[in-house]
């Protein structure tokens, strides 16, 4: 079943198109890796997912709705880059990142209930962070910062999630234990995957299928035929 | 000195409004926006200066002004992310050059300026008690009610954008309310010290809580202790109000930063795991890396 579905998307920030003309179904089950060279849109394609960029051209649909009569954001999680280096000092804890990952859509006065704080817990346990939970954010490595983010996306249990290099800025064990997580939920779960990368290496040990963005070639496929695209066409050092 | 009717009335305001701008402020203050107060002062006195020339209360204009300036602000703050500060600080100067103007305009009547810049807490009536009352309870209500959404568009905006939560609605209310904080604090502590008491309560509780909600309710607690302890001093040694409540806020701060919790150390152990190779008992830091006296697995952890 295709749950996501972009129709002749394209994007241009006003000197050529980044990306033109993207037609691509992602089936429900799917690890997408977003691959290719600085500058090729990457990041775009995912914020525009996530409906905080708008599209050039083109339209994206959740479940054959558009997304911009689409209402149901409980069922997407979106995993940002990290918690920024200005944000280190910011006064939250890790339960309290976690715990705004149940809040509902368009609901304003919400508390959590006995369930939210067992779903809390669970996810907790799940990303081992219950020794953390007290601690501000700022105190964490990058890696279990992004963790942190994994479970508040995940707390709400998305059938989607949507994760922007969540690999940068952490060392080889973090980034090997993150992607142990994704394939996790990926296989276990069956949580529909999109995620931009730039670790061709680990993205091909976990993703299944891969659109790769090269300044206008597009090459969407099965995730090693899209690595060999990639290769081919000399972006890989870049 | 509570025995007084003005004093009463001079400690109930400065209460009120000792909650309301730290808890405005922490908001503020958290989203990297620790000047807008001070910029819609500047924008305020441009209020001030037209109710002046045109016969209007100056609270109530300034107040106008306030709403104007804030929503408009949060206006280009949207459609000019990268260079909003620049932005803001233009309009401003603008406010600023608008009130000189204005000021320059009116020659038959001086109004209090003193008053309006530095506050005069002493001559609080009875209708600004209520008016800064209602104000105080609209400002608790809304965050209250708002607080969980409020949270997570302070610290991410974006995923609270995704999370499907009505930010933009959420951000033109705390907009109003920022304007008219710092419109009904120009009677209590003036409009060039208003910026410090949504800023200073909120910086001593940074230095002292790890959590949102607990660096909030400390901001208020600081704001509380400041204006009280600032109320007593100014009043036996006959200081000026608005400006001693906030030389003890700056007070409060240098003794916060002394107490700053010490981030935690990043290797300190938080918690066991047993290694994988030789089920010896190892010690995990908060990066995840595994302190071990089995030395080839410490490596390669690393």
């Amino acid at each position: 079943m295709k749950i996501i579905s972009l129709k002749n998307l394209s994007f241009d920030y006003g000197d050529g198109w980044v990306f033109h003309k993207l037609n691509i179904d992602i089936e429900e089950g799917d690890f997408v890796a977003v691959i290719g060279a600085n500058g090729a849109g990457k990041s775009t394609l995912l914020k525009m997912l996530a409906h905080l960029v708008k599209p050039t051209e083109g339209t994206i649909e959740y479940y054959g709705t558009d997304i911009t009569q689409f209402k149901d954001w409980g069922k997407i999680g979106y995993v940002p880059q990290g918690f920024g280096k200005s944000m280190q000092d910011f006064p939250i804890s890790v339960e309290e990142v976690i715990a705004t990952g149940l809040l509902k859509p368009q609901k304003t006065f919400q508390r959590h209930n006995e369930e939210d704080r067992k779903e809390i817990e669970k996810v907790v346990q799940f990303f081992h962070l219950r020794d953390f939970g007290k601690r501000r954010m700022g105190e964490l490595s990058g890696g279990q910062q992004q963790k942190v983010f994994l479970a508040r996306a995940m707390v709400k249990q998305p059938r989607i999630l949507l994760l922007d290099e969540p690999a940068t800025a952490i060392d080889t064990h973090a980034k090997e234990e993150l992607y142990a997580y994704l394939q996790q939920i990926n296989q276990e779960a069956g949580v529909t995957i999109v995620m931009v990368s730039h670790d061709l290496e680990l993205a091909a040990a976990s993703a299944k299928s891969a659109l790769c963005l090269d300044h206008g070639v597009c090459f969407w496929g099965e995730v090693q035929a899209a690595l060999n695209h990639h290769h081919h066409h000399g972006y890989f050092y870049r | 000195m509570f025995e007084m009717a003005f004093m009463q009335r001079a400690w109930l305001a400065g209460l009120i409004m000792a909650l309301v701008c730290p808890l405005i402020g922490s908001f503020l203050v958290l989203r990297r926006q620790s000047m807008i107060g001070d910029g819609l002062g500047h924008i305020a006195f441009a209020g001030v200066t037209a109710g002046a020339l045109w016969g209007f209360s100056p609270v109530l204009s300034a107040a106008v002004a306030c709403l104007i300036g804030s929503l408009t602000i949060e206006r280009v703050r949207n459609l000019l992310k990268d260079n909003s500060e620049m932005v803001l600080a233009i309009f401003f100067y603008a406010g600023m050059g608008l009130a000189v103007v204005l000021a320059s305009l009116n020659k038959d009547s001086g109004f209090n300026l003193g008053s309006i810049l530095f506050g005069s807490l002493m001559t609080v009536s009875g209708q600004d008690l209520w008016i800064v009352g209602i104000l105080g309870l609209a400002a608790l209500l809304f965050v209250i009610w708002y607080y969980r959404p409020l949270q997570f568009l302070t610290y991410d905006e974006n995923a609270a954008r995704v999370a499907g939560l009505p930010v933009d609605k959420l951000n033109y209310l705390l907009a109003v309310l920022t304007a008219l904080t710092v419109a009904l604090s120009m009677r209590i502590v003036g409009l060039l010290l208003v910026s410090a008491m949504l800023v200073i309560p909120v910086a001593c509780a940074l230095q002292t809580s790890a959590s949102f909600a607990g660096t909030i309710l400390q901001a208020m607690l600081y704001g509380v202790v400041s204006v009280s302890l600032g109320l007593v001093i100014s009043f036996y040694a006959n200081l000026a109000p608005g400006g001693t409540i906030i030389l003890v806020a700056t007070g409060l701060f240098l003794l916060a930063l002394m107490f700053k919790k010490k981030p935690v150390h990043h290797h300190q152990p938080l918690y066991h795991e047993e290694c994988a190779e030789c089920e010896q008992d190892g010690q995990v830091d908060v990066c995840g890396h595994v302190h071990h006296s089995h030395e080839q697995y410490q490596h390669n952890k690393d």
